[in-house]
């Protein structure tokens, strides 16, 4: 974690303080073009969400998102520079114009969108928090939890609804507040709580990352709700909607069978009126997002559509071996729709 | 001698005097109004900005219910609280810890400026290792390997390690056996400290130098104050220290996050202390000594009542600093999960996005704690440097 990163709150006050006007519509399109890259707001390791490998390189379910962006605005999924940004600073990153794009794996809360400054695009994840134990405390049942230290990380939604759901529950706790996930993850794993309490993807992807995996256990217990999504600065609608409908394009190209691989060949082929119109053969909705004809056909060329990043990252394949669940297309069971892009 | 004559000698230095003045007045009057208006100008900045970027602001917010809950509180406290007593229950944990590592810290960095002008190498050597290795490794590298050994090497809570029936040791914390009533037995045992420490200055002064009456009483004082307080627990009973549930209940807990922060800020600060203590002595002339000797005194009745005295009003400003620079380091409480008045600061920020108040609180907050230790510094400085009597 970068100092500059830390003081996040601090710059937004001096930002406030000095700056001299305040940003336009329009800017931060226009700042990106010039700037030649997106620069997104990314959690610091969250593996499936966001995490950089061995090499140094940033993959994920929010990394990739950054990307489609990156892909439909500049036509380069790989112009995209990512700041990693622990619980506090992200909104404040985000207010103080540091970042163009918070993808970290942020809870959509009217008091957020409200009251913070920032907007949701969307929800590119369908999550709930839960808890996870040592398996040799043989809990199976949260509402066993009586007197137990939970370890929760500062400033998120969680640190809300564990107090409401414990005293809800009647139960006595303690809590033991970090400001980042590997304070948590290092604290938990050392024995210096009892309960690890976050949203279950997060939870999935900190045990992989415990010495034996195999010894924690996670809790069937979902005590709220937690729409994950990407936000942007209020006051820019027209970047609003290219962030938006950025995701929307992704989950229309799993919805029309669009994948990475066959993307050329049904942009050459394809009849289907639904495809020619996402694609951009026959018309152009990029126009009217102050984007090319092609936006969407690079961003599934280049990322692939929603699912196929999910069983990247989050999938059986993976690690976490999340089930698709929730998140699913809505025609699948699941709740992921997007409006018709037309 | 004429009226129209030109005034000379005191009237002409006057005359110049209040024109200086005059001009003074001006030059400050116009800087002070320049001042104003330029926070003037930046208050309305931040505002036309807030609003402009729809963010909310004010100081509302602090009566609104605060939702979240803290690890540890001096004071009652719950997620239903509002964000006011949440602060000033961060703001207490934040005193806590560094009265505790001034205390810490001064009673160690005294020991060892001691040490390191003993004539004894072994002891000098020990005094000399504890500096170098507290003052030049990172305090915040500190923190995280005390609190890393306190919670890798400490048993969980149910295997706790029992210190002969008064109290627990875990990954959990230090919990001791207190009197089950705690506030009457915390009273009772500073009244009879207090008394105790006055009655024995006084009777100590025929005997020693101010200074080590003062010293001894204050040992005194601390001694009866236990005792009192140890007596209060047999008369009325103790809350021992217990498993119940996954942690342990009863008694008093000190949390692995406070011990390690404030052994790490006692540790870090003492090593600045003892060079002040070493400094201070070896700034009291050579003549002093000799004199010392010359009245046959030996070296410590030397060091006691002759170098130490004088050294101790060379050691004050520096100490004063000391003291400030320690409080403001208690801010790292943030990276080991104690909840200081930044960690509910930050946590604030997150749940109410209104960074620029919060961060208006924590810099109100330790301002005023500084100039507090500043002004009972000077207090402290002015009495032992004004003339002997």
């Amino acid at each position: 974690m970068s100092i500059k990163h830390t003081l996040a709150p601090v710059a937004l006050a001096l930002g406030l303080a000095f700056a001299a006007a305040p940003a336009h519509a329009g800017k931060t399109l226009d700042a990106v073009k010039a700037r030649g890259s997106v620069t997104c707001g990314v959690n610091t390791s969250a593996p499936g969400f966001s995490a950089a490998d061995s090499q140094g390189r940033w993959t994920g379910l929010d990394v990739d998102f950054c990307r489609a962006v990156a892909a439909a605005v500049l036509g380069d999924a790989s112009k995209v520079k990512f700041v990693p940004l622990n619980s506090q600073q992200r909104f404040s990153a985000l207010q103080a114009g540091e970042i163009d794009v918070l993808s970290r794996n942020s809870t959509w809360t009217l008091t957020r969108d409200a009251s913070l400054g920032v907007v949701f695009t969307g929800i590119n994840y369908f999550d709930g928090q839960g808890f996870m134990v040592p398996k040799k405390l043989n809990v199976t049942d949260a509402k066993k939890f009586n007197n137990a230290t939970v370890c929760v990380q500062a400033g998120t939604t969680s640190e809300k609804n564990v107090a409401d759901w414990f005293g809800a529950n009647n139960l006595k706790y303690k809590t033991v507040v970090f400001d980042t996930a590997e304070a948590i993850q290092s604290a938990f794993f050392s024995g210096r709580c009892q309960v690890y309490t976050t949203d279950m993807s997060d939870l999935a992807g900190a045990r992989t990352k415990a010495p034996k995996p195999e010894d924690w256990v996670i809790l069937p217990n979902v005590i709220s709700k937690e729409p994950l999504g990407p936000s942007v600065r209020r006051g820019d609608d027209e970047w609003f909607q290219i962030v938006r409908w950025t995701h929307f394009a992704m989950l229309d190209a799993e919805e029309n069978g669009l994948s990475q691989a066959n993307v050329d060949a049904q942009k050459a082929n394809s009849k289907d009126p639904t495809v020619q119109r996402l694609l951009g053969v026959s018309e152009d909705t990029g126009k009217l997002l102050g984007l090319d004809k092609e936006w969407a056909y690079r961003i599934v060329k280049q990322v692939g559509n929603y699912g196929e990043s999910f069983e990247r990252n989050l999938g059986p394949k993976t690690p976490l071996n999340l089930p698709r669940g929730v998140n699913n297309l809505w025609n699948k069971g699941g709740l992921m729709y997007s409006p018709p892009v037309r | 001698m004429s009226n129209l004559a030109p005034p000379t000698g005191d009237a002409a230095w006057r005359a110049r005097e209040r024109a200086r003045r005059r001009r003074e007045w001006w030059t400050q009057g116009t800087l002070a109004l320049l001042l104003v208006a330029l926070g003037v100008g930046l208050a309305l900045n931040v505002t036309a900005n807030l609003e402009a970027r729809q963010i909310r602001s004010g100081f509302g917010f602090l009566a609104d219910r605060a939702g979240f809950d803290i690890g540890e509180t001096l004071i009652r406290y719950s997620a239903a609280d509002d964000y006011l007593r949440a602060f000033a229950v961060g703001m207490l944990n934040t005193l806590r810890v560094a009265l505790g590592g001034i205390v810490m810290a001064t009673v160690i960095g005294v020991t060892v400026g001691l040490m390191r002008l003993s004539r004894h190498p072994l002891v000098a050597f020990l005094g000399t290792a504890h500096v170098e290795v507290y003052r030049n490794i990172p305090l915040i590298i500190q923190l995280l390997a005390i609190y890393l050994i306190i919670t890798e090497m400490l048993p969980d809570a149910s295997n706790a390690v029992s210190l002969g029936g008064a109290g627990l040791l875990s990954k959990s914390g230090l919990q001791i056996a207190v009197p089950a009533h705690g506030w009457a037995a915390a009273v009772a045992g500073l009244a009879a400290g207090a008394v105790a420490a006055v009655a024995a200055r006084r009777a100590l002064l025929a005997r020693l130098t101010t200074l080590g009456a003062s010293a001894a009483a204050l040992a005194v004082g601390a001694g009866v104050a236990l005792l009192a307080w140890v007596a209060v627990g047999l008369a009325t009973g103790w809350s021992v220290p217990h498993l119940e549930g996954f942690s342990v209940e009863g008694g008093a807990a000190l949390t692995p996050e406070f011990l390690a922060l404030w052994l790490g800020l006692s540790l870090f600060t003492s090593a600045s202390i003892a060079e002040i203590v070493r400094a201070g002595a070896q700034a009291v002339p050579r003549g002093q000594w000799d004199a010392a000797m010359a009245l046959g005194l030996t070296r410590g009745q030397s060091i006691s009542t002759v170098i130490f005295p004088q050294a101790l009003r060379l050691a004050i400003p520096p100490l004063a600093s000391q003291y400030m620079n320690l409080t403001k380091n208690s801010s790292l409480a943030v990276i080991i999960g104690y909840p200081d008045l930044v960690s509910i600061g930050n946590t604030s920020i997150n749940q109410n996005g209104q960074a620029l108040e919060v961060i208006l609180i924590i810099m109100g907050v330790y301002l005023t704690l500084n100039l507090a230790i500043s002004v009972l510094m000077n207090a402290v400085n002015a009495r032992v440097t004004r003339a002997p009597q």
